[in-house]
């Protein structure tokens, strides 16, 4: 599904001493298939900017067109839309309410029309996906999880209603690296399933790096860049408009080229920075 | 700041919103006693150029005090029948059944509406210009003699300020746990009163389990950094009573008196 934003701007609590410009004038394209970071400095409006996809704020100024649907029309199947949809958010476990795990991530599919047996295999399918043994978890009260349970039962929750599309704000907020990898693991898991495009809000340029092929840059509500993470990160110019951070690998590389080491390239992660540094011969055993 | 957006404050900077909280709060103490006294129409018309003077010294959009009377408008109508209908004194003026309408019925009913009405917007002129924080400094300061006689004023001060800092938090919360749970399917306004009410539960739920790890924390953080309600505790923001508050003061007193002047037909108005 595409996704087509064309001149949005959002205002917050307007024509009040509170008024704050969230979205000023953003236009890009997202197309089928894309893994896309969203990043920016906090309060640059990505989390307001993701929350327009499925139709959680309504439009006020603007367009967005998400496949067939036309967010910015009057008339809108939401559940259709968030169904296809799926949003994630910050610190998700704090969305968990149910007596048991499997009620609790079975609440989507129901939600969306699903029966009780057809919601119950897409939950059973979403727990295990995220690597939660079904059997032994579902009876449990989400509350008595480990913080880690929480956010994969939360993340179930979201993929057991099988969104096309996976919007994630900031999915590995508060996290240890190892956790971490095991989220952003399974999302590229899940793209080569059902999830056809992921909008990845997050603050370690690491992960846009690893996982992104585009980057959308928003700064003080406005949209700066719309690139991909090679020529964002590998221009320093843009880099210091922006006051990011740049990836390890970024940073080792521009360390060493201080000191009269030039790499040529962009490396992105560490597993490409070897590759570079050993002049991009495979290892030798 | 969304902070600060709770409850009503709106800040304009004007002179009003720079008064001492202390005073402001007894001078609305003042102007509802007042209110209840009016009784003469005269009166209330000097009562309600009071309030747009102050609305407009306050730079309060005049649009804005009027909606907070929206909250009440049921209460207003309901006490206004039952009192129409309750009192029979004088020319009864029509009757059914057992329903009656005379002149004296008429008149508690106005008198009521309009005393309800002036007592709200002076109310929520005060909390449209004092943050609930110089509210709360303020009751404690003006609680000063109960803790003579050994009332913790601190304690039902600080308790309070916490509360009222809590609430937009909390409001923030329900605003993203609503967010999340609507982005699984949930609808919140469709169905009956039931259904809606069930509806809410996967939002009270989390937001009570947030509600109590934050009082948990904030109880760690108050402990970790030896916060006791110790007497003699000094205030980062000191109130200072200032040529402002005198002015005010004045102008509430000579305008209090101009209405128990009218109020008992002093002039011989009518
Ligand atoms: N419900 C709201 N009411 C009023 N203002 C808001 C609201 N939500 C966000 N804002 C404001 O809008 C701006 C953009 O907020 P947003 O949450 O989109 O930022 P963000 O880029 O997601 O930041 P972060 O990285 O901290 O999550 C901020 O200045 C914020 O204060
Ligand atoms: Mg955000």
């Amino acid at each position: 599904m595409q996704i087509k934003v064309e001149n949005l701007k959002y205002t917050y609590s307007p024509k009040t001493p509170f008024e704050k410009v969230a979205l000023d004038d953003i236009s890009f394209t997202i197309n089928d298939g894309d893994t896309i970071g969203i990043i920016g400095s906090t309060g640059s409006g990505k989390s307001t900017l993701c929350q327009h996809f499925n139709a959680l704020i309504r439009i006020s100024h603007g367009k967005i067109y998400v496949g067939e649907w036309e967010l910015h029309a009057k008339k809108l199947n939401l559940g259709a839309l968030r169904q296809a949809v799926g949003m994630l958010f910050q610190y998700p476990e704090y969305q968990l309410f149910a007596d048991t795990v499997k009620e609790d991530v079975a609440f989507g599919p129901i939600n969306f029309g699903k029966s009780k047996e057809d919601a119950d295999i897409l939950a059973r399918y979403a727990l295990e996906l995220v690597g939660l043994d079904y059997d032994e978890i579902k009876d449990k009260s989400p509350f008595e999880l480990s913080g880690g349970q929480k956010r994969r039962t939360a993340i179930a929750g979201i993929i057991a209603s099988r969104p096309e599309v996976l919007v994630l704000d900031e999915p590995t907020a508060g996290l240890d690296p190892q956790g971490k990898k095991e989220i952003l693991d399974l999302v590229t898991e899940l793209k080569k399933s059902y999830v056809k495009t992921v909008i990845m809000i997050s603050h370690n340029m690491d992960e846009i790096a690893e996982y992104c092929n585009r980057v959308i840059v928003l700064n003080d509500s406005k949209l700066l860049y719309d690139t991909t993470p090679r020529e964002l990160f590998s221009d320093k110019e843009k880099l210091s408009l922006t006051g990011l951070e740049v990836p390890h690998a970024v940073r080792v590389k521009n360390l060493l080229e201080a000191r009269g080491i030039v790499l040529q390239g962009t490396p992105l992660t560490s597993k490409e920075f070897v590759e570079l540094f050993k002049g991009g011969a495979p290892c030798a055993k | 700041m969304r902070e600060v957006s709770f409850g009503q404050y709106y800040p304009s900077g004007s002179k009003v919103h720079a008064l001492d909280a202390r005073v402001k709060l007894l001078l609305t103490i003042a102007f509802i006693v007042m209110v209840f006294l009016v009784k003469s129409l005269y009166a209330y018309i000097a009562v309600a150029a009071f309030i747009l003077l102050v609305t407009l010294v306050s730079r309060v959009p005049v649009l804005k005090v009027l909606k907070s009377i929206k909250a009440i408008i049921f209460i207003v109508i309901i006490m206004s029948l039952i009192n129409l209908f309750a009192n029979a004194e004088g020319k009864v003026l029509w009757s059914w059944w057992i329903l009656t309408i005379s002149e004296g019925g008429i008149i508690t009913a106005i008198n009521l509406a309009l005393r309800l009405i002036f007592l709200v917007m002076g109310t929520s002129l005060l909390t449209y210009t004092t943050t609930p924080m110089e509210l709360t400094d303020g009751m404690e300061s003006l609680m000063y003699p109960l803790k003579l006689i050994k009332v913790p004023t601190h304690d039902i001060a600080i308790i309070m300020s916490i509360a009222l800092r809590f609430i937009p938090i909390l409001m923030e919360e329900v605003d993203k746990i609503m967010m999340a749970q609507k982005a699984r399917g949930a609808c919140f306004d469709r169905g009956g009163v039931l259904k809606r009410a069930k509806a809410l539960l996967p939002v009270l739920i989390p937001l009570f389990v947030s509600a109590f790890r934050r009082a948990d924390e904030l109880a760690l953080a108050l402990d970790a950094r030896c916060y006791n309600a110790t007497p003699n505790r000094t205030k980062y923001k000191q109130a200072k009573l200032g040529w402002g508050d005198l002015v005010a003061t004045l102008v509430t007193g000579v305008f209090i008196t101009l209405v128990v002047a009218v109020n008992n037909n002093f002039w011989g108005l009518y």
